[in-house]
């Protein structure tokens, strides 16, 4: 590669960081699309898009500061989306294939076949150096904490930034928790072995261990949406009264899971508890 | 040329109320195109006459409309139609940009000439039905010409679009009907000579369950088209409320509660849930027949 | 009395009618054909006219008919269909679809039977 290939990918790489920040991304990097060795099968970037080089991440649409204040979680339950977070993504893309001349793609935010995703856009996100893992389980960035990714497939060649040297997780006020009480602030607010989700163990400043009850976890974030609604649907069918049925048919409940089915591009996310105690990024939530 | 170069007949110069007309229609589609479309197009409702029954005509909607503006988009992008994992166009290919920029050129008819401007209604009011067709508005602004591929309306230089119209009761000057077809091309005549099938037909093929069958006639023209669109439904609505309705009906018929459980909590049952909750993600699922339709190609070639 | 459905022995009785003259199947649609020639499928109400029933039965039988049209296992099969296609022309480009039928002229050509 010459020293003039160099200077116009870097400018390029340049560009899309510009349109990135200027559609409303707060962070954003550039994954090297071989480098997803541990990806599962089918969720590589160049079994999805044929000759993809790069995979250019963008995170940001977090909840307001105001949103984390406010003492009602139904509140926080209308504030999560990734729909924001996917349109910049396709900006990017189109920007890529428009400007550029290369092939670009979007990930979509949903699943694939059996709930799987196209992509593990926080492993994008991880080896785009957008953040590191959290024993909580969101990806952290050590100055924003927790937010929303996208991650756009493209042909086009780039310099790439790697991982983070420095995890944020666990963060110092985590690491002196734990070595005060034996837990972490996501731990203490949600754990394992009291009917939560999050466990594990600390050692010399890092995450040793993890333990994570994806299936509870789900009753959690997707309380009211496709999880809640096909367990209600079961009782329907499974219940002989009619007046029962009716009742719950017509529940809160019910009615909550369809309105957020509907809504489904302001509601994916459903449990902040842990992230809300997270320390990560915190300070950008005291506002006046 | 662009849309915005429209030659002047030197036989038409327009008075002044004409030139005011121009002068807003040319406004128009540079607002509509610097806001994202790819393609705009302007017809006067009588077309409509000739092909839609009474009641479903532009000034049955909008009583008094006079134009109708319509625009075009582009959907999936150039990498989503590489992907070998057909799910990914799918979940890609739609992102509203014509509804969005169709509701700005309402906005902007209305608030700056003072004109009832509406968004054609483009989603189905009862079953199937539209109640306003898209692809004819297109056809008949000149958009683009129908197709042997499920009837889909091909530009010229982009091939699959996406429309959006907006019925106005302002009266503007109007963009010809394309006189050449744009299907079938060049190619797809070789193809169709060499085999007897277009390659849309031939990927889709109504004769071995697919959704499409035509020939084309010694001009080199269409000469007879047949879409099984109930079929395409299957494909193009994979998961979603035809999906989910078909499915409940075979859970509700279940009799053993555990093979119920099972359908409930299938893959199936759950992608058809999701495809209702996340439409906009999802809106168009099959695009074999576009896969192979060398319309718009060129504009898909990258690096 | 609960919301509307369609009596279905009315819905058995005008189905196939009803989907005939719907658009559930299009043929000859393309606007340069002759009027003549084409078939462009009628509305609710022109149905109805047709039928001497009312059109908001006519729309209800039409909404049945077409979710009815095919059993699911076609949606079964869709996902094979596409999965088929896709990977196809990622190896082959078009020539996935078209080659078959291309041969096929060519052999009935050699053959004399075309």
């Amino acid at each position: 590669m010459s020293a003039a290939d160099l200077d116009l990918m870097k400018a390029q790489k340049l560009e899309l960081g510009e349109l990135a920040k200027k559609a409303g991304a707060l962070v954003f990097g550039v994954a090297d699309a071989n480098a997803f060795a541990s990806a599962m099968e089918g969720q590589r970037p160049t079994e999805l898009l044929p000759g993809c080089k790069t995979v250019f991440v963008l995170g940001g649409a977090q909840p307001r500061a105001g949103d984390w204040h406010s003492p009602s979680y139904r509140h926080m339950e209308t504030t999560s989306t990734s729909d924001r977070v996917t349109a910049m993504g396709n900006r990017i893309a189109q920007h890529i294939e428009r400007r550029f001349g290369y092939y670009a793609v979007t990930i979509p935010p949903g699943v694939d076949r059996a709930r799987r995703p196209f992509l593990n856009i926080a492993l994008a996100a991880e080896l785009a150096g957008c953040g590191s893992p959290s024993l909580a389980g969101p990806l952290l960035h050590p100055e924003f904490g927790f937010m929303y990714y996208t991650a756009v497939l493209t042909t086009l060649p780039l310099p790439v930034d790697g991982p983070l040297t420095t995890p944020a997780c666990p963060a110092p006020e985590c690491v002196a928790m734990w070595d005060e009480m034996g837990t972490t602030p996501c731990m203490a607010t949600c754990p394992i072995d009291d009917g939560g989700c999050l466990g594990g163990s600390l050692e010399d400043g890092h995450v040793k261990e993890r333990r994570y009850d994806v299936a509870r976890c789900t009753t959690r974030v997707q309380t009211s949406f496709i999880p809640g609604f096909q367990k209600a649907l079961e009782a329907v069918f499974e219940e002989p009264e009619k007046e029962k049925r009716k009742m719950i048919l017509y529940s809160s409940q019910f009615t909550r899971t369809l309105w957020s089915m509907s809504y489904s591009n302001v509601s994916q996310g459903q449990c902040f508890e842990c992230m809300r105690v997270c320390p990560v990024g915190s300070k950008h939530r005291n506002l006046l | 040329m662009s849309n915005l170069d429209k030659p002047v007949n030197a036989a038409q110069v327009p008075d002044e109320q004409g030139l005011i007309a121009m002068s807003r229609a040319n406004d128009i589609r540079k607002l509509a195109i610097s806001s994202g479309v790819d393609v705009v197009g302007i017809a006067p409702v009588e077309r409509w006459d000739e092909f839609v029954p009474p009641g479903s005509r532009p000034y049955d909607i909008l009583p008094g409309a006079k134009s109708v503006v319509v625009v075009g988009v582009r959907g999936p992008s150039a990498g989503a139609w590489q992907s070998p994992d057909h799910r990914l166009i799918e979940m890609n290919g739609y992102d509203f940009a014509n509804d969005r920029v169709i509701h700005q050129v309402a906005d902007h008819i209305e608030q700056e000439y003072g004109y009832h401007a509406i968004q054609a209604p483009g989603l189905p009011v009862g079953g199937h039905q539209p109640a306003f067709s898209m692809m004819l508005a297109a056809v008949l602004a000149g958009l683009g010409t129908r197709s042997f591929a499920a009837n889909i309306i091909l530009n010229p230089k982009y091939g699959l679009l996406y429309y959006s119209a907006c019925l106005t009761t302002l009266e503007l000057p109007v963009d010809p009907m394309l006189e050449q077809d744009v299907c079938p091309a060049p190619m797809c005549v070789q193809v169709y000579k060499a085999g007897g099938r277009t390659p849309c037909q031939a990927a889709c093929p109504s004769d071995e369950g697919g959704c499409l069958h035509g020939t084309i006639g010694p001009d080199n023209r269409i000469e007879s088209t047949y879409y099984d669109r109930e079929r395409c439904v299957s494909r193009a609505m994979n998961f979603g409320i035809n999906s989910f309705q078909k499915a409940l009906e075979q859970i509700a018929n279940e009799d053993d509660d555990d093979r119920r459980t099972m359908m409930i909590h299938s893959d199936f049952f759950t992608r058809s849930t999701s495809g209702i909750a996340f439409y906009k993600e999802s809106v168009a699922q099959c695009f074999e027949c576009m896969r192979v339709c060398p319309i718009g190609r060129a504009e898909r070639k990258l690096k | 009395m609960g919301f509307y459905f369609v009596d279905p022995e009315l819905y058995r009785k005008y189905k196939d009618q009803v989907l005939s003259m719907s658009q559930a199947i299009q043929i000859n649609y393309p606007e340069h054909l002759p009027p003549e020639k084409r078939q462009p499928g009628f509305s609710d109400r022109q149905i109805a006219e047709n039928l001497g029933i009312e059109e908001r039965v006519v729309r209800e039988i039409r909404c049945v008919a077409e979710r009815d049209y095919y059993p699911v296992d076609e949606w079964e099969r869709a996902l094979e269909f596409k999965d088929r296609a896709c990977k196809g022309y990622a190896e082959n480009g078009v020539a996935y679809a078209t080659k078959k039928y291309i041969d096929r002229a060519k052999a009935a050509k050699a053959s004399g039977t075309d």
